[in-house]
């Protein structure tokens, strides 16, 4: 009960927050003389596998909107370098930030600051909810580990055993994702999970892990991974060792290893979290809010492909690109 | 030792046509006496010790474990420590000469990444392999002279170079990953051979990973002990003066050293690549530096320079995969695992620092 009351008290004061934020003066001075308005990205680790789509989404809202922004953030995840670009920026002047925190309690305190002195601020991708930020971009996490779950669950036809891997255990988005795979998976009694097996992030080290644990429990019928990485790992592993199609995988993120098995036939299917779309929608809700205009959270999806759909993205990105 | 060394040492006579060299010559003939017997005591009985403990680590995971000792669980750990010994083996010949090389998972990343971008655009395997090797080498070579004529302590000089290589490889790929396919021009007979250096079985069963390990630990092993090389690598990392004096070039020693280390982690990288066919260069290799350092010093390689064994460092490259592969066979939590192996590696050379005062006498 105590718990809830404070979910609730938060959640109140946040509305408060949110309805009271103010633009900063400055800010209402520069958009007023129309030039356009400067947006900084913030991405938690602009090295990885999926900065260049963030990237492809920045760079597609800059054209379309006509503004100034741009992608920032840390070479490798790391909060104290994100905080400390995000704290020069607030001191140079920026209209609004969008943000994917590295990690949530560390970002906090400077996305209030930063909101204190009206800059608006937004989160994308990961969000930040002890924050005040005024909306979110991105996949509700829980929300696709439950789609994956079942996904694998019915791919298994409701009885098997399962193991759980991803690249770092007690990241936010890692719990959400497993929470809500686990959620999924009870109401399928047959289903048994019988270990979450950290991989590490360092690619030899993802396979060896996926190996070390498959030879650890030879009765493995699916292997549900949580992020980008362990997929296409798993895919190789069970693709080399004759497991294809005895072992079934769900996975997540559009890898082109990834792609190319569930191609194959060798991965049942893979979770797509459009990161394009996160950090383009995140500038929108920002320039929604120079406009003066109240804003949403929004859910950018999860688009679930399989051999039979995947052709439609290969078709989709070969034309983006 | 010392007092053999004349005053013109240094100039080539009709007597001494060689000049210095030969002064060196007549040391390692000197030294190979007290110093061998000493390096000879040290290291058996540290490699002894080291050998043991894997042997005790083996028997209780083949008693607590059903898998640990089917041939398939043992070739594998084989195969998941080759990359890392073929470091760690670069790794033994810089810390023997008192250096440390921080900047080789980054090495490893931007190697083998552009030897993966070569093949993808149509390249010949030989050519590309060379271009990831010389790079490799050329970094080390780098890393060398900073660290010697740069006057830089090699802590501070790789530690940079960790960083500007890293960069270098994510600007090369604009942090894209790089997936060894035919879909650009790749050509795909060319592909296969690449692949079966890191996929491939030697007669079916043993992992060209592995046997390209065997390899490399025999070629150094003969480097190490059996050559001119290897004996100023002792003998600049046992005394830097003594070395010197004895008209050793110590500069040239250590960069080849560098040399070496960038070159095998440039190899290690590529055959990365050969094995999992894809590597991103903000994840590929990042914090292998530990790992490898790791595994030189459970082997008895020290930090203080003048000590580490091939042998040695074979055995501690396997003392770690053993206890990773065990842990996971044996259901222990992941976060345990990290604590064990940090444990582990403290524990080995708490006992060697305790020994080694009983093993000098």
């Amino acid at each position: 009960m105590l718990p809830l009351f404070c979910t609730l008290l938060t959640a109140q004061a946040r509305a408060e927050e949110s309805s009271t934020f103010t633009l900063s003066s400055a800010i209402k001075e520069r958009i007023a003389k129309e030039s356009g308005p400067i947006i900084r990205v913030s991405y938690h680790d602009v090295s990885n596998e999926f900065a260049p789509f963030i990237k492809k989404g920045v760079e597609k809202a800059a054209t379309d909107f006509k503004a100034d922004v741009k992608m920032v953030g840390p070479v490798g995840a790391d909060a104290e370098k994100q905080v400390a670009e995000i704290e020069s920026l607030i001191q140079k002047g920026v209209d609004g930030l969008a943000i994917s925190s590295v990690s949530t309690d560390a970002l906090a305190p400077v996305i209030n600051r930063a909101l204190a002195q009206g800059i608006p601020v937004v989160t994308y991708n990961t969000d930040n909810p002890t924050s005040k930020r005024l909306a979110f971009a991105g996949q509700d996490l829980v929300e696709s580990g439950r789609i994956a779950g079942k996904l694998l669950a019915e791919t298994l036809g409701g009885k098997g055993n399962v193991l759980i891997t991803t690249l770092d255990a007690a990241a936010q988005w890692s719990l959400d994702r497993e929470k809500g795979a686990r959620e999924a998976f009870t109401k399928y009694p047959g289903i048994k999970v019988l270990a979450t097996i950290n991989t590490g992030t360092e690619p030899q080290q993802i396979y060896s892990s996926v190996e070390n644990a498959m030879l650890a429990h030879p009765d493995v019928n699916g292997i549900l991974s949580l992020e980008c990485c362990s997929t296409p790992a798993a895919g190789n592993y069970v693709q080399r060792n004759g497991l294809t199609g005895k072992v079934k995988i769900v996975g997540f993120d559009m890898l082109p290893e990834t792609i190319k098995l569930v191609q194959g036939n060798v991965i049942s299917a893979t979770i797509d979290q459009s990161p394009e779309k996160q950090s383009y929608e995140a500038v929108r809700l920002l320039l929604d809010v120079l406009k003066g205009q109240q804003v949403k959270s929004v859910d950018t999806g999860a688009v679930v492909y399989d051999s039979k759909n995947i052709g439609d993205y290969v078709i989709a990105s070969k034309q983006g690109s | 030792m010392l007092s053999s060394i004349k005053p013109n040492r240094w100039q080539a006579t009709p007597e001494n046509p060689g000049g210095f060299q030969n002064m060196e010559q007549t040391a390692i003939h000197h030294g190979r006496h007290g110093l061998a017997r000493r390096f000879f005591a040290t290291f058996v009985a540290r490699e002894t010790g080291i050998l043991l403990a894997l042997l005790v680590i083996c028997v209780l995971l083949s008693f607590a474990t059903t898998g640990f000792l089917a041939l398939r669980n043992l070739l594998n750990i084989g195969r998941q420590i080759s990359l890392l010994g073929i470091m760690a083996i670069g790794m033994t010949f810089v810390l023997i000469t008192r250096e440390v090389d921080l900047s080789i998972g980054s090495i490893y990343a931007f190697s083998g990444l552009t030897t993966g971008i070569l093949l993808v655009k149509g390249w010949l395997l030989i050519p590309a392999l060379v271009v990831g090797l010389l790079i490799g080498a050329a970094i080390g070579f780098l890393n060398g002279l900073l660290s010697t004529y740069g006057k830089l302590p090699s802590f501070i000089a790789t530690l940079g170079m960790l960083s500007v290589v890293r960069g270098g490889a994510l600007l090369m790929t604009e942090g894209q990953p790089v997936t060894i396919n035919t879909s650009q021009g790749g050509n795909p007979d060319v592909i296969d051979q690449f692949y079966f250096l890191g996929q491939g079985h030697l007669f079916n069963v043993v992992p060209m990973l592995l046997v390209i390990f065997i390899v490399v630990a025999i070629v150094a092993w003969f480097l190490l002990s059996r050559t001119v090389f290897g004996f100023r690598v002792y003998a600049v990392g046992g005394s830097e003066k003594a070395a010197r004096l004895s008209g050793i070039q110590v500069f040239h020693t250590k960069i080849l050293a560098f040399a070496l280390m960038g070159s095998l982690s440039g190899f290690a990288g590529i055959l990365s690549l050969a094995f999992l066919p894809s590597g991103q260069a903000g994840r590929t290799g990042v914090g292998l530096e530990l790992d490898v350092i790791a595994a030189a010093i459970v082997g008895g390689a020290s930090l203080s320079g003048g000590e580490g064994t091939i042998l040695g460092t074979v055995l501690g490259v396997l003392i770690i995969g053993v206890l990773r592969n065990g842990l996971v066979l044996l259901g222990i939590s992941p976060f345990w695992q990290t604590t064990v192996i940090g444990l582990v590696i403290i524990f080995a050379v708490a006992l060697d620092k305790w020994t080694e005062s009983r093993r000098l006498k």
